[in-house]
């Protein structure tokens, strides 16, 4: 990815631990950007887009994936010495994503659950994110992470400014589009009024209520809208609805640890009925 | 006999000079004059040093002139000045309380001049004399109150850079 | 009523009456009350479209009456109504054919007037030239179809709120004057109206252009403007029958009847703001999920911030207005902090400015009654059962703010160019501005302007002297865009706007003594202030200048600290939190440089400027030396977007900072100084 030099570039690297990829395919997803970002920022180091590596040290690193495995840890903590700005990107890296469901669970149970032969699977017996490894410089959000913040971000980086992510609830989003509340209008569970902004309300635009994929937004009341959803839904359900992309994150770890809904030992009975409507 | 720090060669008695202070004025001319009988005045030029942090406090006094750098030390750092202490205020208070020592260095740096109350015999008229005392210690305890909130002030470094040391998105 | 026939000679009939009731000199006024058949209500939309006007009316989409273009009557929602609660709403069938018979859903005409999203401008860096394109102002014609007397009170608010101080919004203006508004008389009511308490309604009575009022075989009309009379001319009406104008009367009234009045508000700004400590507001904040949706659907609320779009090389850039709410987390954020940090200081910000403070400010309540706060809060907070248990009724003041000189809107910047640049201390500089419009030059110690670099997001910065054709700025770089302005270099041009705000009252202390007491930065504001006092020495007392730094070299100015002192007869202390040895005088607060003083100060006006808390204590330092808190004078900073009163960022209690102040006497703030959370 390293096009012809144009004098002090941004060194920028992107690497991923366990994660589904998508978060970095949103800096490809800029598609025509794509000449503008490269021609501020070196990409030395991209395994998804390029065979050319460079070991390192980075002005940027972005970072994609929770850390799920010894190696994954070590390797982190070494790439954080390389990297001067060290950016999580997605929900997994900045909260431990769906994988981290498994904290709730019996690690050998999943593990014997999941694979034929378990004794060559070595993971750590929770998948984290990366702030509790390495200190993190800074985080998007999202799952994916939007791609008019990673804009954002690196129009950032390359002016020396502060980043321009509005911190508010998914509802403003909602509202500002015109959108009709789908919690409020039809009884739909939404984590919206939680759920920290940045997808432009997507989910409820089309009918459907949020999953919660952007992380709690700053003092999120979770137990308040928790309490709402318990009216007519078993606490089980209600749990469920938080857990999700970002269950691991405070609040919503507390209310998926008090209100159950993961089947803690995946080869039990199932502990709850599915969930109603909504996030099933 | 005393030289009035504000004015230079005016040369005034020790109790004119006690109600002048903001310690003393408060006192009334009965006290003052009580106290004045156990008052010298004391010359501290620049470098004097006037209490050592941790050792027996002798006496209670108010600044007149000049200014008293309290200071204590980090052995990474020195001797630190944490406050200075300004002409009417009190230093020594700990020669009232037990076990008498001094919570820090206080060096004169300024040449300073202090009205000194030796710490025995005040305790001692202090305890024989109810009236007396009830007039002395509550102005003591003010000093100490204000000493409090100058010093709460500055741990609140106030005019300090922000920085934070969380994560927090932006 | 006219069945079957021919619309057109229902039409000319309908006519032919009028104009032979009015050749007869029949006493009908032109505004009416006429009659428009149900069947011909389309006539009014075409004529609408007709005068190139795109109609808005009330649709139903996604399960809510709401707000888009209808083009006829098919559109309207005919035999539809809704059932709503706290927190619950649903469509509901009624059994006849009413158009109207709805109560407020989730959309407001706000949406038209103040849209969630606005340009302002472009800027552009060149090399060294800065230029800012204000964002053209070209409103389309509108027609809104069935504005309620809440709504109409709503628009009447706002326009006070945009078009009504010393500071307009030309793009609300453009926008409002583009729209043609048909009200309709509510004939049903919802459980969360209380518009009857808010003195809002039902009955229209004025700001429309037509209104209508429904019955089963069509409308009784009204004009209420001249626009509306020439086209209600338009339209195919007869006279209002005595039958038909009582029916009308009685279907209001019975809405009247079925409210109430769930919020008796006679005195309630005075009970409310008596309760600032009502521990009802902790209870609320447990409850309420700070998600904005009151804010977002209410037809009033005004805030919004603005956000920079920058390519990344940052040489354009546009700036919008967004929707905001002072709920969200960075409202009220400033260098060093939040200045409301937790739930229930934003909640009682939001309660009490609506229903208090918005008096002070604009002379009326900020809420209509229009109960969609209620139904559309996620969890069911009704604000009228908050206020009944905060501030029960036992048993109301407007105030105007003065006009200040010539300030550009968030559309426009003026433009200056850096002469020089001095470092004051490590991280503060000086900025010399030259090429400045003439009105900066006049401007008063104490006031500030807003500057702005394309890309960055606006800063407020106090003006640190007057100089004859230009004027300073003392920054610090206390983040990114500060830092960057630093760093522009002599020769370059940023954007400002100013000068803002209110200044120093120096004319209190002509013949008086004067005490200034300042930390730190905090001496940048007061600059101008000393050297007014410096050049008409002779007319003021005793001078005495405190000023206290972080360290001796976190002090500005040190050439001219001692010019003053030797040459203006300015007693000048100094004193520093922390001293290195070759540090001489006193160490600790400034406030301390006087606390143990003799001076009296009865006769003193004192200026004071630092980090809020020093400012407090000093305050009560100087109250303690005699000084009347009418005389003592603080500045404030707050987290400001437009500077001119219009964001609704910098509120404290009723004052808006950048407005009111910054410069404030201690009698002025009262309670709201230093508490936690204003």
């Amino acid at each position: 990815m390293t096009a012809t030099a144009a004098p002090a570039r941004l060194t920028v690297g992107i690497v991923k631990f366990a994660s589904c990829d998508g978060c970095q395919l949103s800096l490809l997803d800029l598609e025509d950007e794509l000449l503008d970002v490269v021609r501020k920022f070196d990409i030395v180091e991209f395994p998804e887009a390029s065979t050319s590596r460079s070991p390192g040290p980075y002005d940027v690193l972005l970072v994609e994936g929770a850390i799920s495995t010894e190696d994954q840890r070590r390797e982190i903590t070494e790439l954080r010495s390389k990297a001067k700005t060290l950016v999580t990107i997605g929900a997994c890296a900045s909260y431990g994503g769906i994988q981290a469901l498994r904290n709730w669970m019996d690690h050998d149970a999943v593990r014997a659950a999941v694979y034929a032969h378990p004794e060559y699977i070595d993971s750590l017996a929770t998948a984290t994110p990366v702030r509790e490894h390495v200190k993190v410089d800074a985080e998007l959000h999202g799952c994916p992470i939007n791609q008019d913040q990673l804009r954002e971000l690196l129009a950032s980086v390359a002016l020396g400014r502060r980043p321009q992510i509005r911190e508010e609830a998914v509802c403003l989003d909602c509202k500002r589009r015109g959108n009709v509340c789908v919690l409020v209008a039809s009884g739909m569970p939404c984590l919206g009024p939680v759920t920290q902004s940045g997808c432009g309300a997507l989910c409820p635009t089309f009918g459907r209520g949020c999953y919660g994929c952007f992380g709690p937004k700053e003092l999120a009341n979770a137990r308040s809208l928790a309490d709402s959803f318990l009216v007519g839904r078993e606490p089980a359900d209600v749990g469920r609805l938080f857990a999700g992309f970002t269950a691991y994150a405070e609040p919503f770890r507390s209310i998926v640890t008090e209100m159950g809904g993961i089947r803690m030992d995946p080869t039990g009975p199932a502990s709850a009925r599915p969930a109603r409507g909504g996030n099933a | 006999m005393v030289r009035d720090g504000g004015s230079g060669a005016e040369v005034v008695g020790v109790v004119e000079a006690l109600d002048r202070t903001w310690f003393g004025a408060a006192l009334g001319p009965e006290t003052q004059a009580r106290l004045s009988s156990l008052a010298r005045v004391v010359r501290a030029p620049t470098g004097t040093v006037v209490l050592t942090e941790g050792e027996h406090t002798d006496d209670v006094s108010i600044v007149l002139s000049g200014r008293i750098a309290l200071r204590m030390l980090v052995p990474e750092r020195g001797q630190v000045t944490i406050m200075t202490v300004e002409p009417g205020d009190v230093v020594g208070w700990s020669a009232l309380l037990s076990p008498h020592r001094a919570t820090c260095h206080a060096v004169a740096i300024e040449d300073t001049e202090l009205l000194a109350l030796r710490g025995d015999d005040l305790r001692a008229m202090l305890r024989a004399d109810h009236a007396l005392a009830s007039n002395v210690y509550p102005r003591v305890l003010q000093a100490v109150a204000r000493r409090l909130a100058a010093t709460r002030y500055q741990l609140l470094d106030l005019m300090a850079k922000e920085s934070s040391s969380e994560v927090h998105p932006w | 009523m006219v069945t079957g026939t021919n619309a057109a000679e229902a039409l000319a009939l309908d006519n032919a009456t009028r104009a032979a009731a009015l050749a007869d000199g029949a006493a009908q006024p032109k505004s009416g009350p006429w009659f428009l058949l149900r069947a011909n209500l389309q006539v009014l939309i075409d004529e609408l479209r007709a005068d190139g006007r795109k109609v808005i009316g009330p649709r139903v989409e996604d399960g809510a009456i709401v707000y888009s273009e209808v083009t006829t009557v098919t559109d309207l929602p005919e035999g539809w109504g809704d059932v709503q609660d706290a927190g619950q709403y649903r469509l509901s069938r009624r059994r006849d054919r009413k158009l109207f018979s709805y109560n407020m859903g989730p959309a407001s005409w706000k949406r038209f007037t103040f849209p969630p999203v606005v340009p302002l401008n472009i800027g552009r860096r060149e090399g060294r030239e800065v230029t800012f394109e204000p964002a053209p102002l070209d409103p389309p014609r509108l027609a809104f179809l069935g504005v309620r007397g809440c709504e109409l009170a709503a628009l009447g608010i706002q326009d006070r709120v945009f078009l009504g101080g010393p500071y307009t919004d030309e793009d609300y203006r453009a926008r409002r004057a583009a729209a043609f508004v048909v009200a309709v008389n509510c004939t049903t009511a919802a459980p969360t109206c209380f518009c009857t308490s808010m003195g809002t309604g039902p009955e229209i009575r004025g700001g429309h252009d037509l209104v209508l009022t429904e019955l089963d075989e069509g409308f009784v009309v009204r004009a209420g403007s001249a626009a509306g009379a020439d086209l209600l001319a338009r339209l195919p009406v007869k006279a209002a029958d005595a039958g038909q104008i009582f029916r009308a009367a009685g279907a209001i009234g019975k809405v009247a009847a079925t409210i109430g009045d769930p919020l008796p508000t006679a005195g309630l700004h005075d009970r409310l703001l008596a309760q600032f400590d009502s521990p009802q507001w902790a209870e609320i904040a447990e409850r309420c999920l700070m998600c904005a949706n009151c804010s977002m659907v209410c037809p009033t609320c005004f805030c919004s911030s603005v956000t920079q779009r920058s390519d990344l090389d940052g040489h354009v850039s546009t700036s919008e207005r967004v929707w905001d709410f002072c709920f969200t987390s960075s409202f009220a954020r400033v260098a060093g902090g939040n200045f409301r940090n937790r739930p229930r200081d934003r909640y009682r910000q939001w309660l009490t400015h609506k229903f208090a403070t918005w008096i002070d400010q604009f002379g009326t309540f900020g809420c209509v009654g229009c109960g969609r706060c209620v139904a559309w809060c996620p969890v069911g907070i009704d604000v009228r059962k908050e206020l009944m248990s905060i501030a029960p009724p036992l048993a109301a003041c407007p105030e105007t703010a003065d006009c200040k000189p010539v300030a550009a809107s968030p559309t426009e910047y003026a433009t200056a160019r850096i002469r020089s640049i001095r470092t004051e201390t490590g991280d503060v500089s000086t900025l010399v501005l030259g090429d400045v419009d003439s009105v900066f030059v006049s401007g008063r110690p104490g006031q500030f302007a807003m500057i702005a670099l394309p890309a960055y997001p606006p800063m407020p910065i106090s003006i640190s002297r007057y100089l004859p054709d230009g004027i300073e700025l003392t920054i610090r770089a206390a983040g990114p865009a500060t830092a960057r302005v630093i760093e522009l270099g002599a020769g370059a041009e940023l954007g400002l706007r100013g000068p803002l705000g209110t200044g120093w009252p120096l004319e209190q202390a002509v013949g008086r003594d004067v005490v200034i007491v300042t930390g730190g930065i905090g001496l940048a504001p007061l600059r101008p202030l000393i050297d007014a006092i410096t050049a008409q020495r002779p007319r003021f007392g005793t001078v005495r200048l405190f000023y206290g730094a972080r360290t001796p070299s976190d002090m500005l100015y040190r050439t001219e600290l001692e010019r003053w002192a030797r040459n203006s007869n300015i007693e000048v202390a100094l004193s520093v939190d922390r001293g290195d040895e070759r540090w001489r005088g006193p160490v600790g607060l400034v406030t301390q440089l006087f606390d143990q003083a003799t001076w009296d100060g009865s006769r003193a006006v004192g200026f004071v400027c630092g980090p809020e808390r020093m400012m407090q204590a000093t305050a009560e330092s100087l109250e303690e030396r005699g000084l009347s808190d009418d005389r003592i004078f603080v500045t404030l900073e707050r987290h400001m977007e437009c500077g001119i009163g219009l964001c609704g960022h910098c509120q404290m209690g009723k004052l808006f900072v950048c407005k009111d102040g910054p410069v404030f006497s201690m009698a002025q703030l009262g309670q709201v100084f230093g508490r936690e959370g204003i």
